[in-house]
């Protein structure tokens, strides 16, 4: 369900001889519950308060005078003060919290909610988180067991191991197996308790060690009730408080073989709810494949996409552009004909010029012939007489 | 060690829209296009210069004629007009400002080719006073289109450098380059429209050698109103 690294097949051990698998069974379907550390630590701090005691300040305490407020124009604060003489309470301040000898504020009461419901379904979530993170070895590590020397985890052992009834066995067991390195560490941690507690019956503090978990009792209670750090649970009776002690998961367990088989049928799987747990299925997580990103770049999902819009960065960038009317490669950019035009416009003025010079150049000849011919005409009017000038002058039509 | 590539990444290369044979495919389509583009504009500008010479001369060779004839000839009425906005934002009331707003003249000195019908004109009779205008000739509008032509590209505005742009842009009205955009705007086509749009506001320079007076009119030796062709000169003043 979950794309965690399955171990489909878990060995089962002897309890002595030789450390080798005489068996193989089934990972049950709980070890692949979803992981949450979130839920585990809701359900462990409420469940964590239903063991208390209810503890509470006697009714009493701080009322027991009969102390009255002076008032006003005494010079002194008008919290009420012990009434009477002759004792050096008298005239104290009594009642108030801030007062010596006084009540305390909001004195606690016993019907304080001591204990948290919790959803049923939340709590067996938890167990079912806490249950699969036992397996997870980083977890278990990282919780401060001492699992390295172990064959293999989860840790499933043949049901003999419910048959033992000495603690020597049991020890010897833990030695075999490679868990008593676990034990040796809680042994070696034993201190006193710091704070109060040591004189309140709670003097010594213990690491927790392994945790045996067994299918039927047959004396594997009382064989390993005595070894520091270790307990023992009935399978149908997983503690939450035990699985993930301080709300941390991946407590280290050993599993007898009928307890881990049992697990199939108390937690049930997803398709087939608990037997004992009416109507419970295991949780599923939020996400099954975790790995968005190999998601959004599979080809399933790459070739459903519409194409990514494309960046024009052609005029992604402010354009800077020289004037063309200075900078020629501009203009021809622009206008790819304007050389040849001013190249036309050159010939045309080139042309214009000529004919125009032509035009000039001949009028002007004609002028400087008129010129030169009325100069002449001038020269022979001249060697002329005065009366036919006269008369000539006369015959103009003017 | 032979470095491998993950599967991921590969797939990813190959489908990618920016790999090297992609963009490759692209630029060679596109340095096509640009040459097709520069091509028809040559063709283009060419045609339009015979276009501009030949009006020209069919405008003198009818005045010439009615001389002749001992009538008069009237010139068809103008099209085009080019509105510049010669006051500034303060103090215009809202019918004016509304007006401008349309033609999009909301700074002073802005500038706009207008079509010139019975509507416009109307409108421009209301902004009189606020802006001055006139009939430009086609080195005007060249110099315009040339100059200070931008274009409102992505709702940006961003100088015309090339015909790419142009091309991109305006293509499916048959306008491909520079010469084609004047054209369009000088001879008021079927799509000055969509010509004129493409065509940021001009933002031009205040005149050089100044305004005489923008209270008063053109005809009144002031400044503002229509001023018919000496809209030429002072575009060259404010270019």
């Amino acid at each position: 369900m979950t794309t965690q690294q399955l171990r489909p097949i878990v060995s089962v051990f002897p309890i002595k001889g030789k450390v080798k698998t005489i068996k193989q069974v089934p990972l049950p379907s709980v070890f692949s519950a979803p992981i949450r550390p979130d839920v585990v630590r809701f359900v462990h701090t409420n469940m964590a308060k239903n063991n208390r005691q209810a503890h509470a300040v006697s009714t009493t305490a701080g009322e027991q005078t009969s102390a009255t407020s002076w008032g006003t124009g005494r010079a002194v604060a008008r919290i009420p003060r012990v009434k009477g003489s002759g004792t050096g309470r008298s005239g104290q301040a009594a009642f108030g919290n801030m007062c010596r000898g006084g009540r305390m504020y909001a004195p606690k009461k016993v019907w304080r909610k001591w204990h948290r419901k919790i959803n049923t379904n939340q709590k067996r979530y938890a167990v079912c988180s806490a249950i699969a993170a036992t397996a997870v070895t980083p977890l278990v590590m990282s919780r401060g067991h001492r699992v390295n020397k172990l064959p293999e985890l989860p840790l499933v052992v043949s049901d003999q191991l419910q048959s033992l009834t000495k603690t020597r066995q049991a020890v010897k067991f833990l030695k075999f197996i490679g868990a008593y390195r676990d034990v040796e560490k809680v042994i070696r941690t034993k201190k006193t308790r710091v704070g109060q507690g040591k004189y309140r019956n709670r003097r010594h503090v213990l690491r927790k060690g392994p945790m045996v978990v067994y299918a039927r009792n047959l004396g594997i209670k009382k064989a390993f009730r005595n070894i520091p750090g270790v307990e023992t649970a009935s399978v149908y009776t997983l503690n939450l408080l035990k699985l993930a002690p301080g709300s941390q998961m991946g407590r280290f367990i050993i599993w007898t073989e009928s307890a881990f088989k049992l697990l199939e049928d108390i937690y049930g799987s997803w398709e087939k709810p608990s037997k004992f747990k009416s109507g419970f299925y295991l949780p599923r997580p939020v996400m099954v494949n975790t790995d968005v990103e190999r998601i959004i770049k599979s080809d399933q999902v790459q070739t459903v996409l519409r194409n990514r819009r494309p960046r024009s960065r052609k005029y992604g960038k402010k354009i800077q552009r020289a004037d063309p009317y200075e900078d020629m490669s501009v203009m021809v950019k622009l206008n790819p004909y304007y050389k040849t035009k001013l190249q036309k416009q050159k010939e045309l003025d080139e042309k214009n010029k000529k004919e125009r010079k032509e035009i000039v150049d001949k009028s002007r000849k004609e002028y400087e012939d008129w010129l030169y011919f009325s100069e002449e005409e001038e020269e022979e009017e001249e060697e002329g007489s005065d009366e036919d000038r006269e008369i000539e002058v006369l015959s103009d039509e003017n | 060690m032979s470095k491998q590539v993950p599967e991921t990444i590969k797939k990813q290369v190959k489908r990618s829209f920016n790999s090297k044979e992609v963009k490759k495919e692209k630029n060679e389509k596109r340095m096509k296009l640009l040459k097709e583009i520069q091509s028809k504009a040559f063709k283009r500008a060419e045609k339009y210069e015979k276009e501009y010479l030949e009006q020209d001369q069919k405008l003198v060779e009818l005045k010439q004629k009615a001389l002749k004839e001992g009538s008069f000839y009237r010139e068809p009425e103008p099209k085009l007009a080019f509105i510049i906005r010669i006051r500034g934002i303060v103090g215009v009331p809202p019918k004016p400002r509304k007006i401008l707003q349309l033609l999009r003249l909301r700074r002073i000195y802005s500038g706009v080719f207008i079509r010139l019908n019975k509507s416009s004109l109307r409108m421009l009779h209301f902004i009189d006073p606020y802006v001055t205008w006139g009939y430009p000739d086609v080195e005007t509008v060249r110099a315009l289109i040339y100059k200070r032509g931008h274009a409102r590209v992505n709702h940006q505005r961003k100088i015309i450098d090339s015909n790419e742009m142009i091309y991109d842009k305006l293509q499916k009205y048959d306008i491909v380059c520079m010469e084609d955009l004047v054209h369009e705007i000088y001879t008021v086509g079927k799509n000055f429209k969509h010509a004129n749009s493409f065509l940021w506001a001009f933002k031009l320079k205040p005149p050089v050698g100044g305004f005489s007076t923008v209270k008063k009119s053109f005809v009144n030796k002031g400044e503002h109103g229509n001023r018919e062709q000496y809209i030429n000169t002072l575009v060259k003043k404010m270019i």
